[in-house]
């Protein structure tokens, strides 16, 4: 929800960084003093954002109580490793299916011309909903598709009794069902200027050299856009990842995904003496999300080179 | 073949709309009919609908209190983001271009640590040694303005590329205006867009954090509500989807207001340009 901001892949900036000199340099400092006024940033991202992280790893290498092994280790055996997987897989489906779907409604809404106004309607909308979430989009779901759901209800009267069934809003599939409702819109609107960015020459050349939709498609409208899908992957697979409140109210903080977990360690609801394990796994989260904004950058380089 | 072309967008966007909509539905309905969704008929549809759930909730103490605590974190987290970030963005295209790689990586940094690991790796060092600092309400402002600055870097950064800063600056101070001068009545002015929508984000998402509000256990307006989904569900859902409106219309409000500067900018641009 927090990713605001840099959704923006396939936009690029037409402007550089670079200044023109001028006869007014004398205002200007000496090279090796010009990044003195960044000491107030570095300083505040310091104290605020990156002693914690340093310190998290810190205690995440020590081991726990009755224990030989750094947590980092115990982290990744046994139950933790399971809620590991169980985080990651949730994170995958969501952004698979987020990349489909979102991709798929870009490319429908930009199939409708009129009214005009639909289409910014969609995308002020998908900037709501991408941006929903927390405690009211988990109410919301609870509200339609909890067991005492509005949804479920109406599904019941068709003789689909969806408990039965062994849904739950808290378990897997239903976890996945709300992740969808902010992961579709983020798609959405990374999709959006990745099609206007296909200009409509650019078709009509391969079909005046006889291309048919398909081929236009497969090797030139899919590699244009790979940057935009595969970076969108990225993005909302991280999303997915990080995500706490909702699981946490979904599931009145008794889901098995990571960040819910870290927090019975951080409150000590649990055995004394495995307090590290929490850090532990607050790191190997730093780690997986290192890993894929790392990817989600060099993505967001290459298209933005290609389009310069 | 013409006809599905045609009819399946519209069809799939009908669908993705209720998909949007039902749940948003439901959770209005669950707000204000008293009605469990067991006895719920068609004879009773239009029975007993009531905002006194809200009500109730929107004159509790606590609400009250949390509302308040959000609201001062708020202003003071948009104060610190921006006293941060101004001068920092402005500096880097006056006098350190080189470095803007840097700055904007480490702004992307937030996304890398969740807020989950940050209130872990926060709690692990500040509780031992500025137990104080953590005790304090305000001890939120600090990382709420870490986990706003991606987007209010990247907001100030494309306003003032749309400039041309260095005229701007040269000219005011050819023409003998202090340093303090030019970012006052200069500078500022031309970021009026830019500040504004940084400032409307931050707002919403000071509003809606509850992950490390919840940890440090801070009460502020989503960790209310989450509690009082126990004790006033009705009135917590209502209130749920009173902060949704009142988010959809900031998030209105940023986009009428960058649509609108869009088209003066080139204008500006112009003017500008014309001055030496």
């Amino acid at each position: 929800m927090a990713l605001t901001g840099i959704s923006s892949l396939g936009q690029s900036d037409p402007k550089g960084g670079s200044h023109t000199r001028t006869p007014l340099q004398r205002f200007q400092l000496p090279v090796k003093f010009k990044p003195i006024g960044l000491i107030p940033f570095f300083g505040f991202v310091g104290l605020f954002l990156v002693w914690p992280a340093i310190s998290l790893f810190r205690l995440a290498i020590q081991p726990t109580k009755n224990s030989d092994i750094s947590a980092m280790r115990e982290a990744i055996t046994g139950d933790y490793l399971d809620s590991f997987i169980y985080t990651i897989k949730l994170s995958l489906l969501t952004a698979l299916l987020g990349v489909l779907l979102g991709s798929l409604l870009a490319a429908s809404v930009l199939r409708i011309e009129r009214p005009r106004w639909f289409r910014n309607f969609m995308t002020s909308f998908a900037g709501v909903a991408a941006n929903l979430g927390g405690i009211p989009l988990a109410f919301a779901f609870i509200a339609a598709l909890g067991t005492q759901g509005l949804i479920t209800k109406m599904i019941d009267y068709f003789g689909i009794n969806l408990s039965d069934a062994g849904f739950r809003i808290s378990n897997f599939a239903g976890i996945t069902i709300v992740y969808l409702y902010f992961q579709i819109p983020l798609m959405f609107l990374i999709m959006v200027p990745a099609f206007n960015g296909l200009r409509a020459s650019w078709s009509e050349a391969a079909a005046s050299l006889g291309a048919a939709p398909w081929q236009y498609w497969r090797y030139v409208g899919l590699p244009l856009l790979t940057p935009a899908l595969l970076g969108g992957f990225l993005l909302l697979f991280s999303n997915a990842f990080s995500a706490y409140a909702t699981a946490y109210a979904l599931s009145s903080g008794g889901a098995r995904l990571v960040p819910v977990q870290i927090r019975f360690f951080l409150q000590g609801n649990t055995i004394t003496g495995k307090d590290n394990l929490g850090y532990a796994l607050a790191a190997w989260m730093i780690i997986i999300m290192l890993i894929t904004m790392t990817g989600y950058l060099f993505v967001r380089r290459r298209a933005e080179k290609w389009q310069q | 073949m013409k006809f599905v072309a045609k009819i399946w967008p519209r069809l799939y966007i009908a669908i993705a709309i209720v998909f949007f909509v039902a749940p948003l539905l439901s959770m209005a309905r669950f707000a204000f009919q008293r009605i469990p969704v067991i006895s719920l008929g068609k004879d009773n549809l239009f029975k007993r609908w009531t905002i006194d759930g809200l009500l109730t909730t929107l004159r509790d103490p606590e609400f009250l209190h949390s509302l308040s605590v959000s609201l001062k974190v708020a202003f003071f987290t948009v104060l610190v983001l921006l006293f941060l970030m101004v001068p920092t963005t402005l500096w880097v295209h006056l006098s350190a271009p080189r470095w803007r790689g840097v700055v904007e990586t480490v702004t992307i940094l937030p996304y890398v640590v969740p807020p989950i690991a940050l209130v872990v790796g926060v709690s692990g060092t500040y509780r031992s040694i500025a137990p104080w600092f953590l005790a304090s309400n305000y001890s939120l402002v600090p990382f709420y303005a870490i986990l706003a600055m991606p987007f209010t870097f990247r907001s100030l950064d494309v306003g003032i590329k749309a400039l041309d800063l260095r005229t701007l600056v040269d000219a005011a101070k050819s023409l003998g205006a202090s340093s303090l001068r030019v970012m006052w009545n200069v500078l500022l002015p031309n970021l009026r867009t830019s500040l504004i929508n940084a400032a409307f984000l931050t707002i919403t998402v000071v509003l809606g954090e509850f992950t490390i509000a919840s940890l440090l256990l801070k009460r502020t307006l989503p960790m209310y509500m989450a509690q009082a989904q126990g004790s006033e569900p009705q009135g917590a859902l209502g209130l749920g989807l009173l902060i949704l409106v009142l988010t959809t219309i900031l998030f209105t409000l940023v986009s009428i207001i960058r649509k609108k500067d869009s088209k003066s900018i080139n204008v500006k641009n112009i003017n500008v340009g014309m001055v030496p």
